[in-house]
């Protein structure tokens, strides 16, 4: 679904990612762990076609992102650190938008704005401006409006941030109904129980170097993943 | 403590004299001495010195007729007025809807003091502003009627009671606009028509000024003698600066008993009003049955709000939309008056040429595509990881300008159209020539406030307001256009000794027609690419 091969970004003299090669097959959830400044952000843009790279490359569905970007992002949706959405827009107008330019028509998008407003308790906001929503709404409106074009391949920067317990969960549940019908989700996180529990595979990136990755066990063996993660961290 | 806080709140109030906005890094001694500098000289200088000129001419006239009390009933008002007006905004933003309520209700600090540091901002503010009129007025009649010990004290006691009277009316239209603010819906559009409203009636006003003042000197007797009449407080409010003892009593006594019940009506509710996020008429979404856009015009409808959805936006770059709607009906009622003007001025056979630079000026002025691309700022993710091409957003952003230029200047040409074949003798193929012309004018500085705003697009603001106010991409969209205008008629008075108008005209449109398809191009592929980088 996403293949990353020998990707590498430098910001002036600094690498932010460096030779970094994953792949992400269907159905799985793929986690991406490393601390402040370790690349996860650089490489999501990267993927996503937000921002551009020195060298290496990336196929989503055996589409190349640098060569035919639209064909890439047709099939997937981004929800990136911050929930920058346009504040001049009602919900429901940021979300009539994106399924616009997402081709998605109105018995559908009507049909999935239904299920999924209601599940996040956001249907009664949906008339309100952007600009009134608080960090939470926000971030619950950027995860519908990147469902609501059924994409195969979700990407997240750290997606449970400014969740409620109860949004949080739901959100774990519909990234696992996604990839149980075949999609596939790449997420970045901190918290690192989450990725334990949620993921079937996982990468731990430093200094925008890949140090490990692979399966759960893989990874962690008997250990837990926040002392594998600390051993890896202190390790020079 | 209220020092400090006095302090804190006039940093607020003028934080871009001491930081620059853009780099938010403060400015030098000498800078911020130069923009107070400024300052005083715009409140000074050019309110104080419009309103000295006023109160020079009927000074003389008014006190002569014995009608003092008028001219200081006059500028008193006016100060009133500029001053309540001024400061509206500094008691919204300070007193009533202040960001840092919270953060102060919080700390110990007593609520006097916070009341009385933000009352004295307050204060100040409708001093500076209404002693701009009032204090030139009181000066100019110390000067050239009376320098009597009352006469004096009776001045210093009307500056103090206009001053509080402003301070009060601030505070009760202050919390009136905090509570409009917080209701309301379509703010932006609102503001904006507000704005507009305020500006006509100004200019209004402005241009007749002349007029209502003359009038009002020659029949000062019976317009005094009215006022006195029904209005007794007006005629009380001008003694003042006369040095009346009972009117300076009567308005002291009278300005002090309503400033007491203001300080005791905010004292009971100041807490309440500065912390209550106001019941808004929260809208309950309420499914309807939508419709699929295609993705070219969901980008314009996106363009569209985010120009509605801002007064500061369609103010500073679109006032022009309203102005041609404006030229093409005073063309179309005074067309005849419009082309003698200028048939007397440039001659008759440059009629249609001078117009089409007249409606090319004004369209000029309508920019908004300038900051459309700067504007994306932190949402920028949304088109990028959309799929959508780099050029199907721009195209959007220039659909927009197109649309917001080209629909007024449309009814503007037709209405010159209309006006040109009623009233002149014009050859069909200079009106042909002129439609062209003024249409292709506006194609062409539309594609160049495009390639201005994507070449300086700046993503990383502070505030939206500095990216449609400054910057070179606005200077080059707002006087680009009118350089080109220049630069055209220096050709023509170059050429017309060789040349016909026709020809001219001829020539122009083929040449705008190519550097618009050039802009056009560069647009599409630097444009789209540069876009790419951002």
């Amino acid at each position: 679904m996403l293949r990353i091969e020998h990707l590498t970004k430098t910001f002036g003299d600094k690498k932010a990612v460096d030779d970094l090669s994953l792949h992400i097959a269907p159905g799985e959830i793929y986690g991406f762990i490393g601390h402040n400044g370790a690349g996860k952000t650089t490489t999501l843009r990267s993927a996503v076609g937000i921002q551009r790279f020195d060298s290496g490359e990336i196929y989503i569905n055996g589409s190349s992102i640098k060569q035919d970007p639209l064909a890439c992002k047709r099939q997937m949706a981004y929800i990136p650190d911050n929930p920058d959405l346009y504040e001049f827009m009602t919900g429901i107008q940021y979300l009539n938008f994106i399924a616009d330019i997402f081709g998605v028509s109105a018995e559908d998008r009507q049909a999935r704005i239904r299920e999924y407003a209601d599940r996040f308790s956001l249907t009664a906001d949906l008339a309100q401006p952007v600009a009134a929503y608080s960090h939470g709404m926000k971030q619950k409106l950027a995860i519908i409006s990147a469902w609501i074009h059924a994409p195969k391949l979700i990407m997240m920067d750290e997606p449970f941030v400014g969740l409620d317990p109860s949004a949080a969960f739901l959100l774990k549940e519909m990234m696992r109904e996604l990839c149980d019908q075949g999609g596939a989700i790449f997420f970045s996180t901190h918290v690192l129980e989450v990725a334990e529990k949620l993921c079937d595979k996982i990468a731990i990136i430093k200094e925008g170097r890949l140090i490990r990755s692979g399966t759960m066990d893989e990874v962690k063996g008997d250990e837990s993943l926040e002392s594998v993660f600390l051993e890896l961290e202190a390790e020079k | 403590m209220i020092g400090l806080l006095v302090r804190k709140q006039w940093m607020d109030i003028f934080k871009n004299f001491h930081y620059n906005p853009k780099t938010n890094k403060a400015r030098s001694k000498a800078g911020v001495i130069g923009y107070y500098i400024f300052y005083l000289f715009l409140m000074v200088g050019v309110i104080g010195g419009i309103f000295s000129m006023m109160a020079v001419e009927i000074c003389d006239p008014l006190s002569a007729a014995g009608m003092g009390w008028l001219y200081f009933t006059i500028f008193g008002l006016m100060s009133v007025l500029l001053g309540a007006f001024g400061s509206v905004f500094t008691t919204f933003a300070g007193l009533y809807l202040a960001k840092d309520n919270d953060l102060l209700f919080s700390l110990p600090i007593p609520l006097s003091a916070i009341m009385i540091s933000r009352l004295l901002i307050v204060y100040l503010m409708g001093l500076l502003y209404s002693a701009a009129i009032i204090l030139p007025a009181v000066i100019i009649y110390w000067v050239k009627v009376s320098a009597a010990p009352l006469v004096i004290l009776g001045g210093i006691i009307l500056i103090l009671v206009i001053s509080f009277i402003v301070m009060i009316l601030s505070c009760l239209l202050g919390y009136v606009v905090a509570r409009i603010s917080l209701k309301l819906k379509n703010k932006g559009v609102l503001t904006a028509l507000a704005a507009v409203i305020f500006i006509v009636v100004y200019y209004v006003v402005y241009f007749h000024f002349g007029q209502m003042i003359g009038s009002l000197v020659d029949d000062a007797g019976t317009i005094g003698a009215n006022i006195k009449e029904s209005f007794y407080a007006l005629y009380m409010f001008g003694r003042i600066g006369e040095g009346d003892p009972l009117a300076m009593l009567l308005y002291t006594v009278g300005t002090g008993a309503l400033f007491a019940l203001t300080w005791f009506i905010l004292h009971r509710s100041f807490l309440k009003i500065s912390t209550s996020t106001g019941v808004v008429s929260k809208a309950v979404y309420k499914e309807k049955t939508t419709h699929q856009n295609s993705v070219s015009r969901a980008l314009l409808i996106r363009e569209l709000r985010r120009f509605t959805s801002s007064a500061n936006y369609m103010l500073n770059c679109g006032f022009g939309i309203l102005m041609l709607v404006l030229a093409g009906g005073a063309i179309l009622w005074k067309g005849e008056d419009v082309f003698y003007v200028i048939g007397m001025v440039f001659g008759p056979e440059l009629t249609l040429l001078i117009l089409a630079a007249i409606l090319g000026m004004i369209a000029g002025t309508i920019y908004p595509v300038t900051a459309a691309v700067s504007l994306e700022g932190k949402n920028i993710w949304i088109a990028k990881s959309s799929p959508v091409s780099s050029w199907q957003v721009l195209q959007a952003k220039l659909r927009m300008q197109l649309l917001l230029a080209g629909v007024p200047l449309c009814f503007a040409v037709l209405c010159s159209v209309i006006a040109v074949i009623r009233f002149v003798p014009a050859d069909p193929l200079m009106i042909v020539l002129f439609v062209l012309l003024t249409l292709l004018y506006v194609l062409f500085t539309s594609l160049w406030d495009m390639i201005w705003g994507v070449r300086g697009a700046n993503l990383n603001w502070s505030n939206e307001i500095y990216v449609y106010k400054q910057g070179m991409p606005v200077m080059a969209s707002l006087f680009g256009s009118w350089i080109f205008l220049i630069v055209i008629g220096g050709l023509y008075f170059l050429l017309t000794k060789y040349i016909s108008a026709t020809v001219f005209c001829l020539i122009i449109t083929v040449l705008l027609a190519a550097a618009s398809f050039i802009e056009y191009s560069w647009i599409k592929t630097k444009g789209a690419e540069h876009f790419e980088n951002l």
